[in-house]
């Protein structure tokens, strides 16, 4: 789960990287009251959790006079359609100079990489395609409870001293707070001192408990319905609703659907043990969107009992066609039982992805 | 075969519980059936003295060690004790982890994988339903029926289309030398090139299908470093940026690891990727 900023820079706070002096606030006024704290000039910067939002007119520069005004402004505003409901006011910074630095998992070594470069504020994955030797890295086997002294130095190179510290930091909030990702972008340094002038911390969603966190995604109705349940859901943007067993069997329906030039709805992944409930639910969600067409219901597996999944589309009671591939045990029992209903069961993924195609068509 | 034989003696910990005992019964109805040593004891702390189908349970792995001879482990743990489980299996002597626990933190899964290869403890998974070696060894979920013994193995980072492409290989009339689901997690112990390199030294493996799918580069990684006949299918090609699909791995992050680009940097190593699963088996016999 990505943290939004000031989450984040609360969590560097308490490890002791420097960030700039600011509150959060909801309203208009909230900032007038406080506005003081901060100088003559600060910054005003929407709490989303999508990322460029300085190019999507979520960063703001204001000052007391200004202040009121481009606060409700901006809490009127949706960046990449993800309405504002909090600003992080925060004082202004005399920048002398930007770096960026971040930890992350690399899947490759399995260790911790370090990233850090002295042309901060940019894009990373651009600054690394565009001038690969612009950004140093060095990894770090989890096992490790500081980045040795030597590493530090190779990755700073001539930056200033003060910045071994933030990343020593860095690295323990990345391994307490259990991060996937721990960046500070910009970095910068200024005449009283270094500062994250950014703070982005996303932690493993199988970590939240032993974090003390509690997902606050903003959910849709079916989104929400499916985590009831316990499904892997994510929708799309076509009219093929699809159910399957399994991450990869059900991409790989996703992706014969748009082999046959149809467009997938949703994808949902029922995970292990889908009996009769467990599909019924499934099928009622997917239903549910006004968008599906049809459905494909895709499940594969030794231990899946065909009659009972065969029940549970059945019970589901939906309006829309539902094609079916079923593998398991009981294979010819659940065919009987869909075949009465008037539901159709194919042989292969294919036919079921290639029928369903037609049938929107 | 790779990883273990039929002689191969297994410890199952987190035994007692539902999908531990559940699939107990079946790792030994398969060792039965061929001839093997199967599942030879459970753990679970503070269940010792108890059985699990047949199987006796013991509180720690050294414990079983002192009745039983075992060189591989097979977890159901739940995902917060498996990172736990790994580094006691590796601790104990132990030369393969299978970890089939989805949901282990990725922290937990880095920590015990550095530990274990500090012990020579090879992990496959976490998040997988592990490995079959049809006629010889079932370390996992995978279902038998599907299967049969051959020459082409597999390497795929999930189950149920792991199962789906085993089943028309099976049909085509080509058989398997093992399978091996790697799993769906981000950080995983052994990868596609791990996996290759033991399908090189096996002379009964002949060409390898690579089951890949969005998020990271470890297909490509294999592919680079092998001079076996191999053949990919990559799910995932209808993947949106920045979601999720159902696998904590499957994710395309900051513009990498989508499968575009991924079969076509595969494409520009000289391996056929399949358009879809069905095409799988007559890529596998061109390459024979």
């Amino acid at each position: 789960m990505k943290l939004l900023e000031h989450e984040a820079r609360k969590i560097f706070g308490e490890y002791g990287i420097p960030v700039p002096k600011g509150f959060v606030i909801c309203s208009p006024g909230e900032l007038e009251s406080r506005m003081g704290e901060l100088g003559t000039r600060f910054v005003l910067k929407a709490q989303v959790e999508v990322g460029g939002r300085g190019k999507s007119g979520g960063i703001l520069m204001a000052d007391p006079s200004s202040g009121k005004q481009m606060a409700e402004e901006l809490l009127q505003k949706e960046i990449k359609g993800v309405p504002v409901r909090e600003i992080l006011a925060v004082e202004y910074l005399e920048i002398q100079q930007e770096y960026y630095m971040s930890i992350a998992i690399d899947r490759s070594t399995k260790q911790a990489l370090i990233l850090f470069t002295d042309q901060g504020g940019v894009d990373i994955e651009t600054l690394a395609k565009e001038q690969p030797g612009a950004v140093r890295k060095a990894s770090l086997p989890l096992l490790m409870r500081d980045i040795p002294p030597f590493m530090v130095r190779d990755l700073l190179g001539k930056a200033p001293k003060e910045l071994a510290k933030v990343m020593n930091q860095l690295y323990r909030v990345f391994c307490e707070r259990d991060a996937l990702l721990a960046e500070i972008n910009p970095l910068v340094t200024t005449p009283t001192g270094v500062f994250a002038a950014d703070a982005k911390l996303i932690i493993d969603d199988n970590a939240l408990s032993r974090q003390g966190i509690t997902l606050n995604r903003d959910l849709t109705e079916r989104e929400r319905e499916a985590e009831k349940h316990g499904f892997s859901y994510v929708e799309l943007e076509g009219d093929i609703g699809v159910i399957g067993n399994g991450a990869g069997l059900t991409m790989a329906t996703l992706d014969l659907i748009e082999y046959y030039d149809g467009k997938a709805a949703n994808f949902l992944d029922v995970g292990g043990g889908a009996d009769q409930e467990r599909v019924m639910h499934a099928v009622r969600l997917v239903a549910a969107d006004p968008t599906v067409q049809v459905i494909v219901v895709n499940l594969l597996g030794g231990i899946t009992r065909c009659d009972e999944v065969a029940r549970g589309i059945i019970s589901a009671g939906i309006s829309q066609q539902v094609i079916v591939r079923l593998a398991g045990t009981n294979e010819a029992e659940g065919r009987q039982i869909l075949d009465g209903s008037g539901y159709r069961m194919m042989e292969s993924m294919e036919q079921a992805v290639k029928a369903a195609v037609e049938a929107v068509k | 075969m790779i990883y273990g034989d039929r002689n191969t003696g297994v410890i199952v910990t987190g035994a007692t519980g539902k999908q531990g005992a559940f699939h107990i019964a079946l790792m030994n109805e398969y060792s039965r059936q061929v001839g093997g040593k199967g599942v030879v004891a459970g753990v679970t702390p503070g269940k010792a003295g108890q059985e699990v189908a047949g199987v006796p349970v013991y509180n720690s792995i050294r414990d079983a060690q002192k009745e039983h001879d075992a060189s591989a482990s097979v977890l159901f743990v739940p995902g917060f004790a498996a990172g736990d489980s790994i580094m006691e299996a590796a601790s104990a002597g132990l030369s393969l982890v299978v970890a089939i626990t989805e949901h282990i933190p990725v922290h937990d899964t880095m920590r015990a994988i550095s530990f274990a290869r500090i012990h020579g403890c090879d992990v496959i998974g976490p998040n997988c339903p592990g490995l079959l070696s049809p006629g010889e060894i079932k370390m996992g979920i995978m279902p038998v029926h599907l299967s049969c013994r051959g020459h082409v193995g597999v390497i795929s980072r999930s189950g149920t289309l792991t199962y789906e492409i085993v089943d028309q290989l099976t049909r085509a009339g080509l058989g398997q030398s093992t399978v091996v689901g790697i799993g769906g997690d981000p950080v995983i112990g052994q990868t596609f090139l791990d996996v290759l390199r033991r399908f090189e030294e096996d002379e009964q493996t002949r060409a390898v299908v690579i089951l890949g799918e969005v998020g990271g580069s470890l297909e490509e990684e294999g592919a680079r470093a092998t001079d076996l006949p191999i053949a990919a299918y990559i799910a995932g090609i209808s993947a949106p940026p920045e979601k999720r699909m159902g696998h904590a791995g499957a994710i395309v992050e900051g513009g990498e690891g989508d499968a575009r680009s991924k079969i076509a940097r595969l494409k520009k190593m000289g391996v056929p990727v399949a358009s879809r699963p069905s095409e799988v088996p007559r890529l596998i016999r061109e390459i024979l």
